[in-house]
């Protein structure tokens, strides 16, 4: 026959029970009972009588609740993200946020400037978007950071850094950004009363450092494309007090999964990176090859044209590429465009033509630049 | 408990934990099971909860350091642990770290 309090206990080892895996549970519990009924012998020898159930209660009180005894049988880490890996998700969170900050900031500045829309519903648009995208970024780096904790993931450039690379480390405080361009600035205004000149490494920069700050620029895109944040103004804007909707042309579908998975590879290649920081040429074969399949994606969409359906009013203007505006004409006629929907149309796909056209030639550049390292053995 | 005791706590149990492993091998020399493992300590003047207690026991025993049996004794079952000679081999390097520091840090104190 099962008194209260043997069901006090029973209730108690079956929470702890639940917490268990359950190779382990039966010998826990058993040993637990053990246990158990040791002190409450000890206490009724020293009473004299037997417990009551609020005694029994006592006594499992003093052993602990089941969540924090079954806790400490656990085999795996004590908490989500432990104290190796707790600076570099700060680092993480803080700079996220500052690169989050930033783009909204700037989204915001362009939404402002492009109408006179309502500056308080901007303004609480904006915030809507960054506390969105702020907890994405911190769910997605707190389940990255107890992956690895669960799995004591360790990647080598946690434990293998260099000074070298540890540029980047000082995003997390805004104060400084932009020092070093204004100090060399000054410096090369002074002459030769700077006995210690500040030098900008243009194009020498520390190739982890960039890799971490891609990684995070490619993790917001990602992000961005999957539809998981959104940035205010990028899909709608107003012209003349009139809301404009912006359409991704098909070519977008079209690309969406090779986009997404070129955005993931080069992902991948910056991990890649920063794991195997000496690994200079075959980086630089990489980096030549990304820029191949960068030039080939462009391709791709310049050959597609239509971008981008702009309606407002019930009209609709395409926001497209052509060769035809790579000529000095249209470029001195931008100032001319009307500011009505052909207008801002046409002003857009003039912009994005010569964009393309850049970047395709920033593309060969790089192409050619990386062939160079990867027979020198040197990656810039 | 004021704000300087909280911090004495805090140290003292700091300064406690490395030397619980060692108690616990220590005392395993000889074999108990953990309600005993427990009085032994604390008659020593080591108190230990149970909750510490049970799962370094397991511990230690999954990193062979303790062998443990189920036994019947006084009409119950009982698991007994003892030190395995790797457990032995091992709190006899323990034990001349252990002097060495307390050596060093009498020298200090």
């Amino acid at each position: 026959m099962t008194t209260p309090s043997d069901d006090i206990i029973e209730r108690w080892l079956e929470a702890v029970a639940a917490q268990l895996p359950p190779e382990t549970r039966a010998d826990i519990t058993d040993e637990l009972r053990e246990l158990i009924v040791s002190r409450m012998e000890a206490r009724e020898a020293e009473l004299g009588r037997d417990l009551t159930p609020a005694e029994v209660e006592g006594v499992l009180k003093e052993i602990g609740h089941p969540l924090a005894v079954a806790a400490r049988y656990r085999a795996g880490p004590d908490s989500l993200i432990g104290p190796e890996l707790l600076p570099w998700w700060l680092y993480g969170v803080k700079a996220g946020l500052l690169v989050l900050l930033a783009i909204h900031a700037l989204s915001l500045v362009v939404t402002l400037v492009s109408g006179p829309r309502d500056p308080g519903q901007a303004i609480s648009q904006a915030f809507h978007g960054l506390f969105g995208s702020g907890l994405t970024l911190i769910g997605a780096l707190t389940l990255a950071g107890a992956v690895m904790e669960h799995y004591r993931i360790r990647p080598k450039w946690m434990t293998e850094w260099r000074a070298k690379d540890l540029s980047l480390f000082g995003l997390s405080d805004p104060t400084t950004w932009g020092v070093k361009a204004r100090e060399a600035s000054k410096a090369s205004t002074q002459g030769g009363v700077n006995i210690h000149p500040v030098r900008v490494r243009v194009g020498n920069s520390s190739p982890a450092g960039e890799a971490v700050f891609s990684i995070l620029a490619l993790g917001l895109f990602i992000l961005w494309w999957l539809g998981l944040v959104s940035f205010p103004g990028l899909a709608t804007f107003e012209i003349a007090d009139q809301p404009v909707t912006v359409a991704g042309a098909p070519v977008w579908a079209a690309l969406y999964a090779p986009i997404l998975a070129f955005a993931l590879v080069q992902m991948a290649i910056d991990l890649f990176t920063l794991i195997n920081p000496t690994a200079e040429r075959l980086r630089a074969l990489l980096r030549a090859a990304v820029a191949a399949a960068n030039l080939v994606l462009l391709w791709f969409i310049v050959q597609a044209g239509d971008l981008f359906v702009l309606t407002s009013a019930g009209q609709t203007a395409t926001v497209a590429i052509d060769q035809a505006y790579l000529t000095l004409d249209w470029l001195r006629m931008l100032d001319e465009r009307g500011r009505d929907l052909e207008g801002v149309a046409l002003t857009l796909s003039i912009l994005l033509t010569w964009s393309a056209a850049v970047m395709a030639v920033a593309f060969v550049g790089a192409i050619l630049a990386n062939l160079v390292r990867m027979i020198r053995g040197r990656a810039a | 408990m004021s704000a300087d005791d909280e911090l004495f706590e805090s140290m003292r149990l700091e300064l406690r934990r490395g030397s619980l492993v060692l108690a616990v091998l220590a005392c395993l020399r000889t074999e108990r099971y953990g309600y005993t493992l427990r009085q032994a300590l604390a008659a020593d003047g080591l108190e230990m909860e149970e909750s510490t207690l049970y799962p370094l026991l397991r511990r230690l025993e999954s990193q062979g350091l303790l062998l443990s049996e189920w036994r019947e004794e006084e009409k119950r079952k009982k698991r007994f642990y003892v030190l395995s000679p790797l457990g032995a081999s091992l709190l006899d390097r323990l034990t001349t770290e252990w002097r060495a520091i307390g050596g060093s840090l009498d020298r200090l104190l």
